[in-house]
């Protein structure tokens, strides 16, 4: 296990980096320690930045203000090809007029390294992301969907880089498949101590991969943290809505105005998460009317009409509540997380 | 510089040269007096008046009129053709679509040298073989304006049949079977849904025919003898018979002006990017 | 039925395009000075004919040199173009993309005219040099759109990854771009071969002295008509018809692939 502490060196180091495309800015000053070996995952809806940000920092952009340091090195002015970073982008970008090892081996032959220490090396790649041996010499047009993102990775890995970068590559594969590819990305990177950086506009995919997560929004990073931290204790209510569905009350003068009871704060607003909402339950009860119910496997989401407004409430799937259901709802204010914007 | 207009120069400068700079020539010596071979900045309309004047209506008459006609009829052969190729999927319809295809890289001299050939009287291809096998004699419509039109009609068919073939291709089967389920007749599917559908081929096809034929002259000279005079060849006299460049020159510019207006409009309608993304 | 019936006029098309060809082979086969077909006499002479001629080997010849040089010159600026035609985008590209196509929709005689005027204002005397340049006016568009076909279908990303993983920009190029593009330069550069090879409109006026073969064809057909003009017609179609087919089957397995 590779150490993640927080007094390890960086392994990268942004510092008031920013990028402007005429008069938008598509990055503002973004400042940021990726430590050694970690997995960092920068999440933001499209158009956030976060694109923009890792071409920056694979040097396939350059950023109009800002330095970016790699173990200590200035490395804002280099080229692509003179990183030791390697990157898995969005469309994959596999070479198709190419083999499977082919394409594997690219960087290698870019290294002027022999046919066949390539090859021994492609095959060790195939082992790696787990794909037969016998694909070496397959065109990479005949490979599925799953197989072009184990050849993108392995072609990523040859360079055998100090970092590797990925751009939402599991955004076009299905359910199931992405679910799969997501553990094996995080097993692979536990397995080689890599650092990775991850960017993705779903937060499903962060949480599951991620040590730590920044997110970001209109080209700035609004917060960075483990994803407890970020899911508990969002900075604002744009991460705590980013993060998935929750309830926001207003705080005023000391109190809730929704349930006229007390609140933890003179202001700001109050984050409730649905599955702080029970029947019966908690310091702060009101009446509700169960509206709409939504199975979700194991819990269920209900809609709740309330004097507050519609509430959203998540539930274990054994509850007896039904639709048109009259009940009286709470939640614990120690359950809650109040924040000021 | 950028790398979008960098790539652009080469293929720009030369078309500047190569294409822009010879018609700006030719609107300058259209401005020349009559008979003048210099180019000087002493500009008459002498020779455009004279143009509308002194009886060049008639080969612009028959050089548009036969475009035209031989660009529909290109149209009604090209449809049901390009209908029947794509219907056809595998090895027939390979094998048909090179054999159309083909005739392009033979020279339009040859296929219409072959063409009179065939419709030579007496001992033509076509004659010579009636006699033979039947025992009959035949006239012959060669040299007569039928013969141009035919001949406009076998050149150009390829020049329609390929975009025309791009846009039933750009019909989805799925909006023609919608539309059958939602109860249109065949009609009615190809009137509002196919044509529609395959408008940006058969517009470019329809283009580059009428375009190709208003210029075409080797027809009228070889099959038509001398019943009629295209305006290539009115203006080509003029150039090198009379040695009156500026009339030439007029005469050439009224046949741009006329080839824009047409294409101009009908480009504008066309999306290339969609058209060759196919 | 209606198969069959779209079968049955898809054949009799083909054969009346085909006519005209065969006519000009059936009218070889024989020596006689006069047309009269069928020939009393089928010989193989005016090929022999055509062989023995000097002036068969000097009309191929320019034929040839003027095709060869329209297909290397126009590939290289066509691969240029297509770069901006397709693979970037960039302010003014809608324009650039219009006036790419504007020669192909222009009369070829009219273009023939414009250029043969241009040239003498210029004070260029005609040759086959100056027919290089005429035809490649109209083929150059041609091409530059064949190779933008190919690049249409192009992920730039490739590139991208490419200088990812430590290639160098000229690495970059001859890995990556140029392979891609390698299909779309074939087909361009034959047909830029074939359109100038069998081109009549442009030669005619801007050609000068020198004669190329479709020009020949033109000429000789309505005064001075001999079997060896229809064998001169055969042997310059059959190379071309060959590459032709070379082509279309290169066309064909592209699409496959």
């Amino acid at each position: 296990m590779p150490d993640t502490g927080a007094d390890a060196p960086p392994a990268l180091s942004l510092s008031g980096l920013s990028r402007s495309f005429g008069d938008t800015r598509a990055l503002d000053d973004v400042s940021l320690d990726i430590r050694e070996g970690e997995f960092f995952t920068v999440v933001g809806p499209s158009g956030s930045g976060k694109t923009t940000l890792l071409r920056i920092l694979a040097g396939l952009d350059r950023p109009t203000a800002g330095t970016l340091h790699l173990r200590g090195r200035d490395i804002a002015g280099l080229p692509p090809n003179k990183r030791p970073t390697a990157m898995v982008f969005q469309s994959l970008a596999l070479f198709d007029h190419r083999s499977v090892g082919e394409n594997v081996a690219f960087a290698l032959k870019m290294r002027g390294v022999g046919a066949e220490a390539r090859r021994t090396k492609a095959l060790e790649l195939l082992d790696l992301v787990r794909l037969p041996r016998d694909y070496h010499d397959r065109p990479v047009t005949q490979c599925s969907g799953g197989e072009r993102q184990r050849v993108a990775l392995a072609r990523a890995l040859a360079s055998d880089p100090e970092i590797l970068f990925f751009d939402e590559p599991l955004s076009a594969l299905d359910y199931r498949l992405r679910k799969t590819l997501e553990v094996e990305l995080r097993d692979l990177q536990k397995r080689t101590g890599r650092t990775f950086v991850y960017i993705t506009h779903s937060l499903e995919e962060a949480m599951v991969m991620s040590d730590r997560i920044g997110i970001m929004r209109d080209g700035r990073l609004v917060q960075v943290g483990d994803p407890a931290t970020i899911y508990g204790r969002p900075r604002d209510r744009f991460v705590a809505r980013f993060m998935g569905e929750v309830n926001v009350f207003e705080i005023a003068g000391g109190r809730l105005p929704a349930f006229d009871a007390p609140a933890p704060a003179q202001d700001g607003w109050l984050i409730v998460r649905p599955e702080a909402l029970a029947p019966d339950a908690g310091d702060v009860q009101f009446d509700a009317t169960v509206t709409d119910i939504y199975r979700l496997g194991s819990r269920v989401q209900m809609h709740l009409d309330t004097a507050a407004g519609t509430l959203i409430a998540e539930l274990p799937a054994s509850t007896r509540l039904a639709e048109g259901d009259a009940a009286r709802f709470g939640f614990a204010v120690a359950d809650t997380h109040r924040v000021a914007e | 510089m950028r790398p979008g207009p960098l790539f652009a120069l080469p293929v720009a400068v030369f078309l500047a040269v190569g294409f822009a700079m010879p018609i700006l020539i030719v609107a300058w010596y259209s401005l020349m007096a009559p008979r003048t071979f210099d180019l000087t900045t002493v500009f008459t309309l002498a020779n455009y008046r004279a143009a509308f004047t002194e009886g060049y209506g008639q080969p612009f008459f028959w050089s548009l009129g036969l475009a035209a006609l031989t660009t529909l009829t290109c149209l009604l052969i090209a449809w049901p053709t390009a209908k029947v190729l794509h219907a056809h999927a595998g090895r027939v319809a390979t094998i048909a679509t090179a054999l159309v295809a083909l005739p392009i890289f033979v020279s339009e001299s040859v296929r219409l040298f072959g063409l009179s050939l065939f419709l030579m009287p007496g001992g033509g291809i076509f004659a010579g073989s009636m006699r033979a096998l039947f025992g009959v004699s035949i006239g012959t419509i060669l040299n007569t304006k039928f013969a141009v039109y035919l001949g406009m009609v076998y050149i150009h068919l390829p020049f329609m049949l390929f975009p025309v073939l791009l846009g039933v291709a750009l019909i989805p089967p799925d909006r023609v079977e919608a539309a059958r389920d939602l109860g249109a007749g065949r009609w009615q599917v190809l009137r509002e849904i196919e044509l529609p559908l395959a408008l940006p081929g058969l517009v470019i096809g329809s283009l580059l025919t009428f375009v190709l034929c208003i210029g075409a002259n080797a027809e009228a000279a070889i099959l038509g003898g001398r019943a009629i005079t295209v305006v290539t060849t009115a203006i080509e006299q003029r150039f090198n018979y009379a040695q009156d460049w500026p009339m030439g020159a007029a005469l050439t510019m009224l046949m741009i002006a006329v080839t824009a207006a047409v294409v101009f409009p009908a480009l504008a309608r066309v999306d290339l990017n969609r058209l060759i993304r196919r | 039925m209606i198969r069959r019936l779209g079968l049955v006029w898809l054949t009799a098309l083909i054969a009346l395009m085909y006519l005209p060809i065969l006519s000009v082979i059936l009218a070889s086969l024989s020596t006689s000075r006069y047309m009269r077909f069928p020939h009393r006499q089928w010989s193989t002479g005016a090929y022999v004919d055509a062989v023995s001629q000097d002036q068969t080997w000097i009309l191929h010849a320019t034929s040839f040199k003027i095709a060869a040089l329209v297909a290397v010159l126009s590939l290289i600026l066509a691969t240029f173009g297509a770069m901006a035609f397709a693979r970037y985008d960039w302010r003014g590209r809608s324009w650039f993309q219009k006036a790419v196509v504007l020669p192909i929709f222009f009369p070829q005689p009219v273009l023939g005219l414009a250029l043969l005027l241009f040239l003498t204002a210029i004070g260029v005397t005609p040759s086959w040099r100056s027919a290089v340049f005429a035809h490649m006016v109209w083929i150059l568009p041609i091409v530059t759109l064949v190779i933008s076909i190919r690049l249409f279908g192009y992920d730039p990303a490739q590139e991208d990854a490419a200088r990812d993983l430590g290639a160098t920009r000229w690495q970059t190029f001859r890995e990556v771009t140029l392979p891609h593009l390698a299909p779309g330069m074939v087909s361009g550069g034959l047909f830029a071969f074939l359109l100038s090879w069998s081109n009549l409109p442009l030669s005619i006026f801007t050609t000068g002295a020198d004669t190329t073969l479709p020009e020949y064809m033109f000429t000789r057909v309505a005064t001075n008509y001999a079997p060896v003009i229809s064998a001169i017609a055969v042997i310059a179609t059959l190379g071309s018809v060959a590459l032709g087919l070379v082509l279309l089957l290169a066309l064909r397995l592209r699409r496959r692939s």
